[in-house]
């Protein structure tokens, strides 16, 4: 009995402060949230509304007469009721701290590196995870960077015992670096950065057509031999099964990458980063190409620029009608404020909340083909889902109360919580907050 | 015995005049000449202010014996007759390295490579490599046949030439630019003292910044005063020796930009020193202050290339000030002496020197007189290092340094014949060439239905024949009176199937040319031509005559910025009705409040308050007024961040280096941030002295301080002092663990205490014992430190984890101060309890964490927990990108840990502002206190909250309601440059390609050359 007591005392010690809670059990019950305002995630709003689920899908969702068939009710009346927030183009699970290089797993050595997959090197247990899920982000897309095809990235749920849990796509897209128009250079005597134009482009993007047009040859091979790791890594490509996500800031840059993309085969371009996007809006819409924006957290890149350019882009290209997306871009802890860029889209460029929600939700789960099971609040999608103590957009407002990913009741401790906690006690403070 | 004396001096005096004597042997015959010559019927331009016609220049043995209407030429003189020509003082450049050695340039490298603390230069010299006062111009100068050539062609006769390297450059030696050996080129040693910012070819680790260097400028000019009173006894430092006898000379600062006019002339404040400064051409931007500061200018004429704007997308790389300057930098001499500052040019900093005179014209153009323009380049540089007696006009017993033009010396049309340098003649287009130019009936053989016509300028004619009507560009040579032509008489003619050339040499004979030629076949023939029409001006050169107009351009911006303004924003008075203020005193939050602004100060806040005569009402009906943001930690408007030459640079001033021209300052206000304490970073323990702030956009560095403010200084703890994340390189300084922080702080402490002892008892002393006593050497880093001992000034500590807080607090202790602020403190949270006890605040941020090992902890809920535990907490960017929403920052306070709005709100406003002691005059809207107010259209925590106004002491800089217009005049002067340039380059100008210099935004850890890696990326805190 004393060896179990202190065994049990060890565990609780070691699970009670070191580490992540235990990722939540399947969805034992159907389950009914009452009362809610239902932010559908497309545009739609439902006051006092109803959302049921069963075995981790929606089965109803609707105004307060919705039936609830026996599932277990659970009033969250005055409370908003989001879908899951999608984090596209993040290296979270895939670094922790920034200068330790042994926590760093996001690029691979060499620059052509299609076969190499993000999912793998995606740690659960990273203490990053658990932070952003507590504002609402429950799917991260693990994406690999450097090189000039960084690898494949997969889109993970912020909950799983190990990668092979908590992947919700496989290998949803490669990764390609654009080769800038302008190259960047350090002068050591003054310095000072600079951008000159690139002389060595059409090199690579020779370099690059002769590969995919290669990559290409192969894919249509019943039996290829031998065997080519990272061609088979592309065939995607051509089928339209994975997205090309191609990094590309410069207007010139965004209209070469997507011509580039459609001569040589690529069904499924996205955008990546975008900041010049503003310019090229017509280009994007006749090309059908939609654009995952990075982070609006940025200075404008021209002195003369509008000072609230980086805040009015996602409004300009969603006015347009361009599908548009927003990310941190190649950034982890600080996803978690993915929200805040919604509502920031939201009071600067004059589209309204719903609108930019979509940008972390619904448009997200279109741009990179999931929009099948996540994205919205809908009957027979996923039951990934947060309950927030208000406008999820706003700081102030931005509490979450419940998470669910396919109807699995996510435990909302993070270390954060724990250390703030053990604090709060020690000076006896009041347990206020998220 | 004294009329002996007399006799003697005489008679030396007639031997100079008479006999010259030399050291040095010559091989040969020895062949010297009275050098005697006079120059007659000349118009003589004596100095600027004085033309004299008709007369005639005396000199013997390079020196000017008589100059005048009236001048008696004795025997033995050799008289040139210069009627219709012009006589010049050659031209004079103070700021020149003509045969000096060249800069050996350190290999470029940069980055965090193995730093190095002593000078390499061995021997008993200053410890700083860039200190090198004891350099002298005279002993390394070395002339140089091609430099001087260059220079004489372009009318120069001597220059001051000094080796522009480190910061303290030594003196500079007055050089003629004649072919001659160093003994006979040299004219006077030491003439004045050098100084600049760049500590050159120096390889010294410090200082790497700009602010590392002011404050090694002042320290030798301590440690030379020290030296000169008591030092000697102590060491022997050639280098200070050196100093200290610089400072009888004319002292010249070399600076890079407008804003270090500014910044030289403060230092020269403190020592009463007058800097003369040679400036980079960009004055006109800040030419009140510039004139302020009473310094006279060395002016360099290079102005900026157009740039390639024919892409449209490219060119927008191209920022409206670099056009801008592109376009009104040749307005610059013109603009300076409009407004009365006293200048002299230069051609350094040319690309080419050839292009100087193309430069000086176009100056002219933009409205410099010629008489100003001719003074700059002769008497004012000449006066200005005193050595007006042997240069810089044609007075008695100066050099027979002059020129001799063929026209007014700026017109364009003008010829630089000859450069006569102490006596000595250096031709550059024969002025006995003669003047060719007129129409002449040409016959060649049997063909005589040829005319040939020779224009342009007397030196530099322009031939063209014409064969019935057919133009032919003839080659042609004259030289005396031979001549050379070549020319295709055929070229045009049809039926000929291989037009050749005919060459003809021949001779003038009065206005006729004669001679004999061969035809393309080889036959010999004759040809002559004969004047038909004599030359005349108007003839041929189209509008010459006609007075150029004063080239346009736009309108100067403060600051010179796209977003800079028309004129400086003045205070008004302001009555903000019907908003919900945020007082941040008792009363709360005050639903529909009116708030009088006057004098920059909050008059009254009320309701229906009465808007006084000449108030500007503005509607806050629905919207929340606030104080302006207060960002405790900020790094914009800074040239540098890191002084990071050694553990502590206490001595270092961020004050020294605010960059009022900083976009960002417009960002911020655009984010209702209108205070910023400017820190240094945190590269090593003990940093540099803080610059406190208002964000006026516009206004000078020196109007943008806060005045009367506490001063503060920036400390730093962990992995950044320590080095731990600059690579394998990096392990030298002291130091490299958190143990041997403590005993930087200690070592100081304890140093700063000895010498502030030892100055209280110095001060201490009665007058008479002073004047026995050695005083202490005044030091500029300890002197920081003794503000802290003395509570006199206050630590702003970069800290992260929780055993070094608590050390630091206990260092404080147990030396009697207290720690005033924590900034990042990001474990803050674990220590609340001990920092509250101690009287610390914490400026922390809202959620960053991760980014390195040190910063595992950190938490979103550190603010509430701190603040609930006592301290005062204030939140703070580090970064020009996120002081630009520090409300959403706060917000987060209210989301992590539940702070009420109003007290999350004051995390960004009242708190900093009691972190910085600042809370009496801002940080809460009371009457008496400073109108820096915001005006949100929603509640500022909110996401979708963005400032209306932003309001500086009753001033509004920033107008969101004006956005609009503002980019649309900025678009539109762009649109105008841009056509121009189109103009100039299809004109035939020389363009350069747009290169998009990045502005680089700096965070703490931020050392000069380190961030190249990564800049993309959030660098780290």
């Amino acid at each position: 009995m004393k060896k179990r007591t202190l065994s049990i005392l060890l565990f609780a010690s070691l699970g009670g402060f070191a580490q992540n809670p235990a990722p939540a059990g399947p969805q034992a019950r159907a389950i009914a949230l009452t009362g809610a305002t239902i932010h559908v995630g497309n545009g739609q709003v439902i006051s006092n509304g109803t959302i049921v689920f069963d075995k981790g899908v929606i089965t109803a969702v609707g105004n307060g007469e919705t039936p609830t068939n026996g599932a277990e009710v659970i009033s969250v009346a005055g409370k908003h009721i989001y879908p899951g927030l999608i984090s596209p183009a993040a290296t979270v699970g895939l670094q922790e701290f920034e200068s330790v290089r042994a926590t760093i797993d996001y690029q691979e050595t060499g620059s052509f590196n299609p076969n190499v997959r993000a999912l793998i090197a995606y740690n659960t247990d990273s203490e990053i995870i658990p932070t952003i899920r507590n504002n609402g982000l429950l799917m991260t897309q693990a994406m690999p960077d450097g090189g000039f095809i960084s690898g494949s990235s997969s889109i993970m749920n912020t909950d799983g015992w190990n990668w092979e849990d908590a992947v919700l796509k496989a290998d949803d897209g490669l990764w390609l670096s654009w080769p800038g128009y302008f190259a960047r250079s350090f002068d050591y005597d003054t310095f000072a950065v600079s951008l000159k134009k690139n002389e060595q482009r059409q090199d690579a993007i020779n370099a690059m057509m002769a590969t995919f047009s290669d990559a290409r040859a192969y894919a249509d091979l019943k039996n290829p031999a031998p065997k080519n790791l990272k061609f088979e890594a592309m065939k995607g490509l051509f089928d339209g099964s994975k997205c090309l996500y191609i990094r590309a800031n410069y207007g010139k840059d965004i209209i070469e990458a997507i011509k580039f993309a459609k001569q040589a085969g690529v069904r499924k371009p996205v955008i990546v980063g975008a900041e010049d996007a503003g310019r090229v809006i017509d280009f994007l819409k006749e090309n059908s190409v939609p654009v995952i924006l990075g982070p609006m957290h940025r200075l404008p890149n021209l002195q003369d620029e509008d000072v609230y350019l980086p805040y009015k882009l996602p409004g300009m290209l969603q006015k347009a009608g361009v599908l548009v997306s927003l990310s941190y871009n190649g950034e982890w802890w600080r996803t978690r404020n993915l929200p805040f860029q919604a509502g920031t889209a939201a009071g600067f460029s004059g589209i309204d909340k719903e609108e930019a929600l979509k940008m972390i939700t619904s448009n997200t789960a279109r741009i990179m083909g999931i929009d099948n099971v996540v994205g919205t609040l809908e009957k027979g999608k996923y039951a990934t889902l947060v309950v927030s103590k208000g406008d999820l957009l706003d700081m102030r407002t931005n509490v979450i109360e419940h998470a669910y990913i396919q109807g699995r009741h996510i435990n909302l401790d993070d270390k954060h919580k724990r250390l703030f906690h053990m604090y709060r006690e020690k000076y006896g403070q009041p347990d206020i907050g998220k | 015995m004294r009329k002996l004396f007399l006799t003697a001096v005489l008679a030396w005096g007639i031997a100079q005049v008479g006999w010259s004597q030399v050291t040095f042997p010559r091989n040969g015959v020895y062949d010297e000449r009275s050098g005697l010559y006079a120059f007659t019927n000349a118009t003589i331009i004596v100095d600027s202010k004085t033309t004299l016609d008709g007369a005639t220049l005396l000199i013997r043995n390079g020196r000017i014996e008589a100059v005048g209407k009236t001048v008696s030429i004795p025997a033995g003189t050799v008289v040139t007759d210069l009627k219709g020509k012009r006589i010049y003082p050659s031209l004079v450049d103070i700021d020149s390295d003509y045969g000096m050695p060249a800069l050996q340039r350190n290999a470029p490298g940069g980055g965090r490579g193995a730093p190095q603390y002593d000078s390499n230069k061995k021997g008993a010299f200053n410890w700083n490599q860039a200190i090198q006062p004891e350099t002298e111009a005279s002993a390394v100068f070395k002339a140089n046949v091609p430099q001087a050539l260059e220079l004489r062609k372009l009318g120069f006769g001597a220059v001051v030439t000094h080796p522009h390297d480190g910061i303290a450059r030594g003196s500079s030696a007055l050089v003629t630019l004649a072919d001659d050996r160093e003994n006979l080129v040299m004219i006077r040693e030491r003439v004045s003292g050098h100084y600049s910012f760049s500590k050159g070819t120096s390889t010294q680790t410090y200082p790497n910044s700009p602010m590392g260097a002011v404050a090694l400028l002042r320290q030798t000019y301590y440690d030379a005063d020290w030296y000169k009173k008591a030092g000697k006894t102590a060491e022997a430092n050639i280098s200070l020796a050196a100093f200290n006898q610089l400072q009888s000379l004319p002292s010249v600062f070399e600076v890079p930009d407008k804003l270090g006019v500014l910044r030289a002339d403060k230092i020269g404040e403190e020592f009463g020193v007058q800097y003369i400064i040679k400036s980079a051409g960009d004055e006109y931007q800040r030419l009140d202050e510039v004139k302020a500061t009473g310094a006279s200018l060395i002016v360099p004429v290079n102005f900026p290339q157009a740039f390639d704007v024919e892409d449209a997308w490219d060119a927008d790389n191209v920022t409206l000030a670099e056009m801008k300057h592109w376009e009104m930098a040749p307005a610059n001499p013109a603009m300076l002496a409009k407004s009365g500052i006293p200048f002299a040019l230069t051609t350094a900093n040319l690309r080419n020197k050839t292009d100087f005179w193309a430069n000086l014209r176009k100056a002219i153009d933009y409205g410099l007189t010629e008489q100003q323009a001719l003074a700059a380049l002769t008497t004012t540089p000449a006066q200005l290092l005193k050595i007006d007696n042997e240069v810089g006009s044609l007075k008695t017993d100066l050099l027979a340094n002059f020129i001799i033009t063929s026209d007014n010396l700026f017109s364009p049309d003008n010829v630089i014949l000859e450069n006569w340098i102490r006596g000595k003649q250096y031709v550059y287009s024969d002025k006995n060439t003669p003047d060719l130019r007129g129409t002449y009936a040409l016959t060649i053989g049997d063909r005589s239905n040829l005319k040939l016509t020779i224009t342009g300028k007397p030196g530099k004619p322009e031939y063209q024949v014409l064969v019935d009507t057919v133009k032919v560009t003839p080659k042609i040579s004259v030289a005396n009176d031979l001549l050379s032509i070549q020319l295709q008489l055929d070229k045009k003619q049809p039926g000929v199937a291989t037009p050749g050339t005919t060459r003809l040499t021949g001779y003038r004979e009065g206005t006729s040319l004669k001679g004999e030629g061969e035809l393309p076949d080889g036959k010999t023939v004759k040809w002559t031509a004969v004047l038909s029409q004599p030359f005349s001006m108007t003839a041929t050169a189209k509008g010459d005559s006609a007075k150029k107009t004063a080239p346009e351009y736009g309108k100067l911006l403060f600051p010179f910025v796209g977003m800079g303004n028309l004129e400086k924003p003045k205070a008004q008075t302001l009555l903000i009705r019907n908003a919900t203020v945020w007082t941040n005193e008792k009363d709360g939050i005050l639903p529909t409040t009116d708030v009088l602004v006057q004098n920059g100060k909050i008059a009254q806040i009320g309701k229906n308050l009465t808007a006084p005569a000449g108030a500007q009402t503005i509607d806050g009906t629905g919207k929340h007024l606030t104080n302006g943001i207060i960002d405790e930690h900020s790094h914009i408007a800074l040239y540098s961040i890191n002084e990071g030459g050694q553990s502590s640079s206490a001595e270092v001033r961020m004050s020294d280096v605010v960059n009022s021209e900083d976009i960002n300052i417009y960002r911020q206000l655009a984010g209702g941030v209108t205070t910023s304490q400017l820190l240094h970073g945190s590269a090593n323990s003990i940093g540099g002295q803080s610059a406190i702030v208002k964000l006026k956009w516009g206004e000078s560095p020196q109007e943008m301080m806060l005045k009367g403010a506490d001063g503060f200084i920036k400390f730093a703890l962990g992995e950044n002092v320590k080095q731990s994340n600059w690579g394998d390189a990096v392990r030298i300084r002291f130091p490299q663990t958190r143990m041997g922080v403590e005993q930087v702080y200690f070592d100081h402490f304890t140093r700063a205490r000895e010498y502030d002892n030892a100055w209280k008892a110095y001060n201490a002393l009665s007058t008479k014992e002073k004047a026995r006593a050695v005083p202490p050497r005044r030091d500029v880093e300890l002197d920081a430190l003794a503000e802290i001992l003395n509570k006199k000034r206050f630590i702003t500590c970069h800290s992260y984890v929780q055993s070094e807080i608590n050390m630091l607090m206990k260092v404080a202790d147990s030396l009697g101060f207290k720690v005033n602020t924590f900034t990042h403190i990001l474990e803050g949270y674990k220590v609340a309890d001990k920092m509250a006890k101690h009287g610390v605040g914490g400026s922390t941020f809202a959620d960053w964490w991760a980014y390195k090992m040190e910063v595992k902890d950190a938490i979103p809920y550190n603010a509430a927990l701190m603040a609930r535990a006592g301290v005062t907490v204030s939140i703070n960017s580090d970064d020009a990108e996120m002081a630009r929403r520090l409300n959403q920052e706060a917000a987060k306070a209210v989301e992590y840990g539940g702070i009420s709005e109003e007290d999350a709100w004051k995390m960004v406003t009242l708190n900093p502002a009691k972190l910085l002691h600042l809370d009496n005059k801002l940080g809460s809207i009371r009457a008496g206190k400073d109108a820096d107010l915001v005006l949100w259209n929603n509640n500022p925590l909110a996401i979708y909250a963005r400032p209306e106004k932003t309001i500086i002491d009753g001033t509004v800089y920033f107008d969101a309601q004006d956005e609009d217009r503002k980019h649309d005049e900025l678009q539109k002067e762009r649109a105008r440059l841009i056509q121009k340039m189109l103009t100039a380059k299809a004109g035939g100008a020389q363009t350069q390609r747009p290169t998009f210099r990045r502005q680089r935004m700096f965070h703490c850890e931020d050392v000069e050359g380190a961030m190249a890696e990564g800049e993309e990326r959030q660098a780290e805190k």
